[in-house]
């Protein structure tokens, strides 16, 4: 019986392991493999104080909880800079060299010995020594850092970690602070981790570098992958079915250090396998979208146009670029580029492949730093801007490629793009909860108001990989829509459609210039261009030729000639 | 002085070491990119089988090295077709093929400590001559390692320059798209090079066997260094992951010069996670 109940206080510490370590690798698709590393952290961190300084439950655990949330912190830098394998390395290396000084710590650590006879937790005048006395206080660590890590997960901060984790660049493009929300969410995971190490350390009254190698964060990962990534049941599931699983090898009666062994093992299997035969792990990923949907609400919104700029005097200048220069080593894209931008207005911007056009959209879009040149948004400086901060000054951009977060539903894609939500801030997501669900309500409204706007409304609950080609460029749209920006830059949301898909498209790009809107639209398909677009501007070698109607434009020799060379 | 002088030989030695692993890890990464981690146990079980032969069997030292070489080809081999190539041919994001890698790892890892046992296997009565030159001293295991890294990395870099199968290696090593549009056989290719990269792991696998001794966890340290050569020197570059394995060697060795001996192996990792902050493409390669 005693050794069922500890069997539950190890499930309890791995549920905090495995669900914490989800939330980094699959809700923010950060592959930092350096777990257990937070893990010691929590576990040194009560084990020295509580042995050394005598400080009583619960001030260590707190202490650790902090301290490794900084840690963390850290360890988010490398992974500012780096992805993909390079990540999954470095965390790895890190991981080693935060044993090696464990090991080489001397008296401090405990060196490879260890740090044995740490204070059992007392509360109340009862001393939780025995595993049945300390089972409760494993559940409520568990409850508690599952609910924190749930909260994360499904607020709108949550939403906006898939979102990153699908496309970093679009997540920039739709107003997230990435590198602010890859520091807290390693913060988070960070500290939850270590709340389970500190809690082990009072367990078992001792801590070791054993119990925190990379076959340990191998160990979480297999639970992590086995339940589901981006599902933090299927974590749950995951750590419970593989602490119980290698139990089941003591019925074998082999020889501990063999069962060792073939613990880990069973892990590699499994690990194989589940990425062999489902991919998904057993629980699949859900959506973040309000369960309820409050359509009854609609009406309050129904006479407001979409997309409406209010106090806007159409062919009002909103954006205005000058002496735009940018060049990449010796090759100039773009030189002395002068654009003005209006309100109402849709302008196309053609010219040949490479003529600088999507150079221009990512400097107007702080994607990239021109080396010369302004630009100005109703008379304020642009430049020097991060791609979020841009989008919120009211300009945003869809990519050629359309970056669309395809693992997410269409109206997830939708509501993660809406601006000014107080659920994008973690403090709000915690303290805050009330405001953040209301808001998350009128959100929800809106996303299909705006889903509705552009003939999507009945796909609301598809995955976005799902959609069709049409469907997809629609989805771009209403996403950069959500944006609220009043200035809209396309890169070609329509090459590759057929004509009669063009004729549904054109009438919502038009009612959006109408509302006030301002927008500009890279185009090689000179009938959209004269078929759209009020005012084109020809750019060639990086440079603006010539501004006019398109059919003057068109009707250009010399530009005819360049064009179609 | 003479410490320093020793320390340098040192570092010269295990850098070729290093430089050969790279150059058999950076192989089947650069062309392939996958990330195999289970590298580091196909080299181990490269040991244990010439141990096997040796040990056991009674082979000839040098008949049991070629049979650590064979295992160790044939259980790359047998990873790629068994485990990548689902992957692979699903198009499988590229951490997932990482992880199915780090599984494998851990798998081989501890089939390797069950079958063996944990302790350290060493050939009986093979001892290495030692030799000296003034006050430093080196053995024949080091002239081995160092001769191993020059044989092996020369003909290899013939075999990639001069022939039809190198000349395809080195165009999936660019761009696997193109190459697949050309007509190469990507998959040949894949199998190919993970054969190659696997045999010549085995080399500096059995050469660590003979002067130190196997272990079952001996793989995992091997494997990162080549992963370091290999990123240090530049992905997909054969002399890059040479000097990626000389640098480290001799940072590593010079190091212990002023720093405790504890911390050699740490000194490895450091040097990975700053050049990796600093210069994820490497020291020796432009942007």
């Amino acid at each position: 019986m005693e050794y069922l109940v500890h069997i539950a206080v190890m499930a309890c510490l791995y549920v905090i392991l495995a669900t914490s370590f989800n939330l980094l690798i699959g809700f923010a698709g950060l592959f930092a493999l350096s777990h257990a590393a937070f893990y010691a952290f929590g576990a040194y961190t009560t084990a020295i104080l509580s042995t050394q300084a005598g400080v009583p439950f619960p001030i260590p655990l707190l202490l650790g909880v902090v301290l490794t949330a900084g840690v963390g912190a850290i360890v988010a830098l490398p992974a500012l800079r780096i992805g993909g394998h390079y990540l999954v390395i470095v965390t790895l290396a890190l991981q080693v060299i935060v044993l090696q000084v464990l090991i080489n710590g001397g008296e401090f650590t405990g060196g490879p010995d260890g740090i044995a006879g740490i204070e059992k937790i007392s509360l109340f005048g009862w001393r939780l020594s025995s595993p049945h006395t300390f089972l409760p206080m494993a559940i409520f660590g568990a409850v508690v850092c599952t609910a924190i890590a749930w909260r994360i997960a499904r607020s709108p901060f949550g939403r906006a970690l898939k979102a990153m984790r699908e496309n970093e660049a679009a997540a920039q493009a739709i107003g997230k602070n990435i590198v602010l929300m890859k520091v807290i969410v390693f913060a988070f995971s960070a500290g939850l981790a270590a709340v389970a190490g500190s809690l082990l350390a009072r367990y078992i009254s001792y801590v070791g570098v054993d119990s925190f190698s990379i076959e340990e964060t191998i160990y979480i990962l297999a639970m992590v992958i086995l339940g589901g990534t981006g599902n933090l049941w299927g974590s749950v599931v995951g750590a419970i079915i593989l602490v119980l699983l290698p139990e089941l090898l003591k019925f074998l009666a082999l020889p501990p250090d063999i069962a060792d062994k073939m613990r880990q093992v069973i892990y590699g299997l499994i690990l194989i396998g589940i990425l062999l035969v489902r991919p998904q792990g057993i629980l699949g990923e859900h959506s973040t979208a309000p369960a309820l949907a409050r359509r009854a609400r609609k009406d309050a919104h129904a006479d407001e146009e979409i997309g409406t700029v209010n106090g806007t005097e159409p062919g009002e200048v909103t954006v205005s670029a000058r002496g735009l220069a940018k060049s990449f080593g010796g090759i100039v894209a773009v030189r002395n580029f002068d654009i003005d931008l209006r309100a109402g207005t849709i302008t196309g911007l053609i010219g040949p492949n490479g003529a600088g056009k999507t150079t221009a959209f990512n400097m107007l879009t702080g994607f990239l730093q021109p080396n010369a040149g302004t630009i100005e948004l109703r008379g304020r400086s642009l430049v020097g801007l991060k791609p979020h901060q841009i989008v919120r000054e009211g300009v945003a951009r869809s990519f050629q490629d359309l970056k669309l977060f395809t693992k997410m539903t269409v109206i997830e894609n939708v509501l993660v793009a809406l601006p000014d939500q107080s659920g994008d801030s973690i403090t709000s997501v915690f303290f805050r909860p009330g405001t953040v669900r209301r808001e998350e309500e009128e959100n929800f409204n809106r996303a299909v108001e705006i889903l509705e706007f552009v003939n999507l409304a009945d796909k609301a609950h598809e995955l976005a990989e799902n959609l069709s080609y049409a469907e997809e460029k629609l989805l771009v749209i209403a996403r950069l829509l959500a944006t609220g920006a009043e200035v809209l830059l396309f890169d070609e949301p329509l090459s590759g459609l057929d004509p009669a898909t063009l004729e549904e498209i054109f009438p919502i790009v038009r009612r959006l210039a109408r509302s006030g809107k301002t927008i500009c639209i890279i185009e090689h398909n000179l009938d959209v261009i004269r078929g759209l677009c009020d005012v084109a501007v020809y750019l060639d070698e990086g440079h603006a030729l010539a501004t006019g109607t398109p059919d003057e434009l068109v009707s250009d020799p010399e530009l005819a000639r360049r064009y179609f060379g | 002085m003479d410490l320093f002088l020793q320390l340098l030989l040192n570092g010269f030695v295990n850098g070729s070491h290093y430089a050969l692993l790279g150059v058999g890890f950076g192989l089947i990464f650069g062309t392939t990119n996958i990330v195999h981690f289970a590298y580091g146990p196909v080299y181990a079980a490269g040991a244990y089988s010439a141990w096997t032969a040796a040990a056991l069997l009674g082979f000839p030292l040098f008949l049991a090295g070629l049979t650590g070489v064979a295992a160790a080809t044939v259980l790359g081999v047998a990873s790629y077709l068994l485990l990548y190539r689902p992957f692979v041919r699903r198009d499988a994001p590229t951490f997932v093929v990482l992880i199915a890698s780090l599984g494998l790892f851990i798998l081989l890892e501890n089939l390797i400590a069950i079958l063996f046992g944990t302790d350290k296997k060493v050939v009986d009565g093979y001892s290495a001559g030692i030799h000296f030159i003034g006050p430093t001293f080196y053995t024949d295991i080091h002239i081995y390692q160092i001769a191993s890294l020059m044989i092996l990395g020369l003909a290899l870099a013939a075999f990639l320059r001069l022939t039809n199968y190198g000349k395809a290696i080195q165009a999936m090593t660019d761009n696997a798209d193109m190459a697949r549009v050309i007509g190469i056989d990507t998959n040949k290719v894949s199998i190919l090079v993970f054969a190659i990269g696997s045999a010549i792991s085995a080399v500096p696998a059995v050469l660590i066997l003979l002067r130190d001794g196997a272990l079952p966890n001996m793989g995992f340290i091997a494997v990162f260094v080549a992963f370091l050569a290999v990123v240090v020197g530049g992905v997909g570059s054969i002399l890059g992951a040479v000097l990626g394995g000389f640098l480290l060697g001799m940072v590593e060795n010079v190091g212990m010069w002023q720093i405790p001996t504890e911390w050699q192996s740490t000194i490895a990792f450091i040097v990975l996670f700053f050049v990796l902050l600093v210069r994820p493409q490497g020291l020796f390669k432009g942007t």
